[in-house]
C-alpha cells in the first residue's frame, strides 16, 4: 500500500513537471499565448506582457515557478487559470466528472461486448464464428476514429436523425462518442479474452472439474471464463487509464468538454496550472484505478486467492 | 488537376463569387409563415467563453452574440456607421472630450436602472484590467466620469474622431454593477439586451430567456441557446441536422453540403481578413521592391480561391475586401504575368543559392496547400523556396525581429472597432507595434498620421484608400484571398441579419416558423 502511495506522488510529480516543462522548451512567449487565448491578440504590446507576466510571476526562473506550483499544490489549491483567473479546480472537477462517466461507460461496453465476442470466439475455435470474430477485431484495430467518427455522424445523426451530432447534455449524445471508443478496447480485450480462454479450455483443473462431471457449460462459466478473463483485467486498467487524457479527437469531434481536451488546450494556450492540474487528477485517476484492477485481478485469479488463503 | 484547367475552374468560380457576394450582409428570408412566440432558436458559436465572462475578453463576444451583452453605441453593417444604442446621442465637447447622454427607459435585466453610475463604473472595470481590450484600454481612453445621471463624459489621452466606434465595440459592453463581483464577471440577469442568460452548461453552452422589459419593444422569440462548438464540421453537422438553427463561420470544406441542402440558407459576406504571403520587406531579397512585385505577378490567384478555398474565398485586389467603403475599386486581381516576373527576377540580385522559407502557420490548415501552389508558381519566375508548417506562437519572435523570409498569415483589419485605422497603424507605418512586413514608407505613415485625427469619415476613408493604394504599388505583401464570414440558417428562421463581424445574432427580430 505504502508503495502505491509512494508510486502514486512520484507520477503525479514526474508527469506535472513534464508539462510544466513544455512552455520553457517551446519557441515562443508563453505570455503571448495566454494573451491570443484570451483575446485572438496580436499586438499585444511589451507593457501588456510584462504586467501580464507580474500578474501570474511568469518571468520567474523556472524552478521558482514550479516550486511556487508544489507549495500551492501540496495545500490543497491547485492554482489559478492563466488565462481565466479562475480556481483551477473549478476546470478540472467538471472535466473529470465528464471524462469519466465517458471512459467508464466506453470500457463498460467493451468488457461486455469483448467477453461475449472472446468467449463465443476461443469456444467455436476454428469455425466460422472465430473467423469472423478475429477478422472483425482486427478491422476495427485498423480504423481511426477522425475517420468513423464523421461517417457514424453522417449515418446516425444527418441521414437517420437517431442520434445528436454532438453534445454531451443527454444518453442519446453519449451513443455515438461511447460506440466510437470502446471499438479498438473492444478489438483488443476480445484477442486477450479469447486468447484466455482457449487456454483455460485445456487447463488441468478444468479437466479435472470436466473428470468431476460438471457438465461443459458449467465448466465453463465456474472455471474456464473467470480464469480466461484475468489477462482482461490488466488491460482495462491500462486502457482506462488512456482513455481519461487519451480522448481528445472523439471530444473535439463531438463538441464534449472533457479532460483530453482540456488538458490539450491548456497546453497548447500555455495555461500551465490548468494542464498541471489535470495532469495530475489523471495520473491520480488512472493509479487508483489500476490499483481496483489490481485487487479485481487478486480476487478473480483463483491462483492468487489460493496464495492469499495459505500465505 | 493541372494548372490550366484550375485557370479554368478559377474563371468560373471567380464569375459565380463575383455574382453572390455583392454585398456585405445578408437577410435569411424564411418563408412567410408566422413567427412562433414560443419558439427557441439554437446557435453553433465557433468561440467559447474562456476568461471567466472577462469583458475586456472576447468573451464579450458570446454575451454580444446571445443577446445580452449591449453597448452605448453600434456600428450599422449595412449603413456602414455607428448608431445609437444605450446612448441616444453624443457630441464632441472639446479634442479630446466626449458626452454621451444615456437613453432613459432602460433597467438591467435585475431591475436596476442603467445610469451614469453603472456605466462609469463598467468602463473603469474594463480600463483597469491587466490585458485591456484593443478597442478600450488607458492608451485610448483617460478617462470615464459621470456628468449627471444620464451623461457620461469621456476624455480621450489625444483627439481621437473613432471615439464613438470604439465605444461600439463589445469590450466597451455595460453590465448591472451587480455583475462585477471579486470572482469574477456573472452575466446572469445583469445585462439589458433582449435576452437574459439564465444558466450555462461549463464548456457546453448558454441558455438564454426573453427580456420581457427589454427597452427596444417586443422580442419575438422565447429565447435561445448558444452552443459552444469549435470544430467547424460539427458546426456545419448540426444545422444540417436540425439540431441548430444558425452555425456561424462554416468552413470551406462543409460548404458545398450544405448549398445542396434546401432546408438550409447559406449566407456569405465579406469578412475583414485577408489571408497574406507577408514578405520580409527589411531583408533581402524582398527588400527590393521589384522581386516584390514579381512574386505578385507569379501567383494565380482566382485559381488559389477556387482551389484550396473551395469558392469560399475571393482573389484579393489589394490589402481591403472590394466592400469596404475604404477600398480602391480600380483595383483588380493582379494579373499573372510570368515573363514580366521573370524578367524582373533577372534583374535583381536574387541568387538561387540558398531557398528561401515560407512559413505556413499551422492554425491554418489551408496554408499548407498554399504554400505549396505558391512554391510551385514560385518556381516558374525562378525562386526557389521551400514551405515550413510551424504554429504562429513559436515563430512570431522570429517574424516581429524581421527574422524570415516570408509567412502565410492573416490579420483582421477591424480589431473590435468598424475601422481598419489600427490595423493600418500597427501593421504597415514604420513605428507600427506589428508590422510583420516590416514596411516602412513615409508618405504612408503622413496620410496615417492625417487619418487618425481627422472627424469627417468620408475624408478618412479616402487617406485609408490613398494609404492603400501606397501599399499596393509598394508590393508591401502579396494579399492572396478575401476570407468570407459564411453562415448556415436553417430555414425556419426570419429576420436573421448576418454580421461578419461576429457581434450580433440573437436580436429582438429573430424569429422562427413553426
Amino acid at each position: 500500500m505504502l508503495r502505491r502511495v509512494v508510486g502514486l506522488g512520484a507520477a503525479v510529480l514526474l508527469s506535472s513537471f513534464a508539462v510544466f516543462l513544455v512552455p520553457f522548451v517551446s519557441p515562443g512567449d508563453p505570455v503571448r499565448s495566454l494573451l491570443r487565448a484570451r483575446m485572438d491578440i496580436g499586438e499585444a504590446d511589451e507593457a501588456t506582457v510584462q504586467a501580464y507576466a507580474d500578474q501570474f510571476g511568469l518571468h520567474d526562473p523556472m524552478l521558482v515557478q514550479f516550486g511556487r506550483w508544489l507549495g500551492q499544490f501540496f495545500s490543497g489549491d491547485m492554482g489559478l487559470s492563466y488565462i481565466s483567473g479562475t480556481p483551477v479546480a473549478d476546470q478540472v472537477l467538471p472535466a473529470i466528472g465528464v471524462t469519466l462517466s465517458l471512459a467508464g461507460t466506453a470500457l463498460l461496453v467493451a468488457v461486455l461486448v469483448s467477453i461475449l465476442l472472446g468467449v463465443l470466439s476461443a469456444t467455436c475455435a476454428g469455425a466460422w464464428p472465430d473467423k469472423l470474430i478475429t477478422s472483425a477485431t482486427h478491422a476495427l484495430i485498423a480504423i481511426p476514429e477522425y475517420a468513423l467518427a464523421p461517417l457514424l455522424v453522417l449515418l446516425f445523426a444527418v441521414r437517420w436523425s437517431l442520434l445528436p451530432s454532438a453534445g454531451f447534455d443527454s444518453p442519446a449524445s453519449m451513443v455515438l462518442p461511447v460506440f466510437i471508443l470502446s471499438l479498438r478496447p473492444i478489438s483488443f480485450f476480445t484477442v486477450a479474452v479469447r486468447s484466455g480462454v482457449h487456454q483455460a479450455v485445456d487447463s488441468e483443473h478444468v479437466l479435472a472439474a470436466r473428470a468431476r462431471g460438471l457438465s461443459r457449460t458449467q465448466a465453463l462459466i465456474r472455471h474456464v471464463i473467470p480464469h480466461g478473463l484475468l489477462p482482461l483485467w490488466t488491460m482495462v486498467g491500462v486502457w482506462f487509464a488512456g482513455l481519461l487524457g487519451g480522448s481528445v479527437i472523439v471530444e473535439v469531434i463531438f463538441a464534449i468538454p472533457g479532460m483530453g481536451r482540456l488538458i490539450f488546450d491548456a497546453i497548447t494556450d500555455a495555461d500551465i496550472p490548468v494542464a498541471q492540474g489535470g495532469v495530475v487528477v489523471v495520473v491520480t485517476c488512472a493509479v487508483l484505478a489500476t490499483g481496483i484492477i489490481d485487487v479485481v485481478h487478486k480476487l478473480s485469479d483463483p491462483n492468487v486467492r489460493i496464495g492469499v488463503r495459505h500465505g | 488537376m493541372k494548372l490550366g484547367q484550375l485557370r479554368v475552374a478559377a474563371g468560373f468560380a471567380a464569375i459565380a463569387l463575383a455574382l453572390t457576394a455583392c454585398s456585405s450582409t445578408s437577410t435569411s428570408s424564411a418563408s412567410n409563415a408566422t413567427a412562433d412566440k414560443d419558439a427557441r432558436v439554437v446557435v453553433a458559436n465557433f468561440r467559447a467563453p474562456v476568461s471567466n465572462w472577462a469583458l475586456e475578453s472576447d468573451d464579450a463576444y458570446v454575451l454580444s452574440i446571445a443577446g445580452c451583452l449591449e453597448t452605448l453605441t453600434k456600428y450599422d453593417q449595412t449603413e456602414k456607421k455607428v448608431e445609437p444604442m444605450l446612448a441616444t446621442s453624443w457630441k464632441q465637447t472639446s479634442d479630446t472630450v466626449w458626452e454621451f447622454d444615456l437613453r432613459k427607459n432602460v433597467k438591467f435585466q435585475d431591475g436596476t436602472a442603467f445610469d451614469a453610475k453603472a456605466v462609469t463604473s463598467a468602463m473603469n472595470h474594463v480600463l483597469k484590467a491587466t490585458a485591456p481590450a484593443r478597442a478600450v484600454n488607458p492608451k485610448t481612453i483617460k478617462k470615464v466620469e459621470a456628468v449627471d445621471a444620464d451623461t457620461v463624459r469621456v476624455t480621450t489621452p489625444a483627439a481621437d474622431p473613432l471615439l464613438p466606434y470604439r465605444m461600439a465595440s463589445v469590450n466597451a459592453g455595460v453590465l448591472s454593477p451587480a455583475a462585477y463581483t471579486s470572482k469574477g464577471i456573472d452575466p446572469m440577469n445583469h445585462c439589458t439586451g433582449p435576452f437574459t442568460p439564465v444558466s450555462e452548461k461549463s464548456g457546453q453552452s448558454l441558455t438564454l430567456d426573453r427580456n420581457e422589459n427589454y427597452w427596444d419593444g417586443d422580442v419575438k422569440l422565447a429565447g435561445g441557446e448558444i452552443r459552444y462548438i469549435t470544430e467547424g464540421a460539427t458546426r456545419a453537422t448540426q444545422v444540417q441536422t436540425g439540431e441548430a438553427d444558425i452555425s456561424m463561420s462554416i468552413p470551406a470544406t462543409s460548404l458545398a453540403t450544405l448549398e445542396a441542402d434546401s432546408k438550409i440558407s447559406v449566407l456569405k459576406a465579406d469578412s475583414p481578413r485577408t489571408s497574406t504571403l507577408y514578405l520580409n520587406n527589411s531583408r533581402a531579397p524582398f527588400d527590393d521592391v521589384n522581386l516584390r512585385k514579381a512574386a505578385t505577378m507569379s501567383l494565380d490567384l482566382p485559381a488559389m480561391a477556387a482551389s484550396i478555398y473551395e469558392g469560399a474565398a475571393q482573389p484579393a485586389t489589394g490589402p481591403f475586401a472590394p466592400s469596404e467603403p475604404w477600398a480602391n475599386s480600380d483595383l483588380a486581381v493582379p494579373a499573372v504575368n510570368i515573363e514580366e516576373a521573370k524578367k524582373l527576377v533577372e534583374a535583381s540580385d536574387y541568387k538561387q543559392d540558398k531557398p528561401l522559407e515560407i512559413i505556413a502557420i499551422t492554425e491554418r490548415a489551408e496554408f499548407a496547400g498554399v504554400g505549396a501552389i505558391i512554391q510551385e508558381q514560385f518556381k516558374q519566375i525562378g525562386l526557389k523556396a521551400n514551405v515550413v508548417t510551424k504554429s504562429y506562437g513559436s515563430v512570431e519572435p522570429d517574424v516581429l525581429a524581421g527574422k524570415y523570409d516570408m509567412i502565410l498569415s492573416q490579420r483582421n483589419r477591424m480589431i473590435d472597432i468598424a475601422d481598419p485605422i489600427g490595423f493600418l497603424q500597427a501593421d504597415y507605418t514604420c513605428e507600427g507595434g506589428y508590422n510583420l512586413s516590416h514596411y516602412c514608407n513615409k508618405d504612408y505613415d503622413k496620410l496615417i498620421s492625417e487619418a487618425l485625427t481627422e472627424n469627417d469619415q468620408t475624408k478618412r476613408n479616402d487617406l485609408y484608400r490613398q494609404a492603400g493604394d501606397i501599399l499596393a504599388e509598394d508590393a508591401a505583401n502579396v494579399w492572396l484571398v478575401n476570407e468570407q464570414a459564411i453562415d448556415g440558417v436553417g430555414n425556419q428562421v426570419q429576420g436573421y441579419v448576418q454580421d461578419p463581424l461576429t457581434r450580433y445574432v440573437l436580436t429582438k427580430d429573430l424569429a422562427k416558423t413553426k
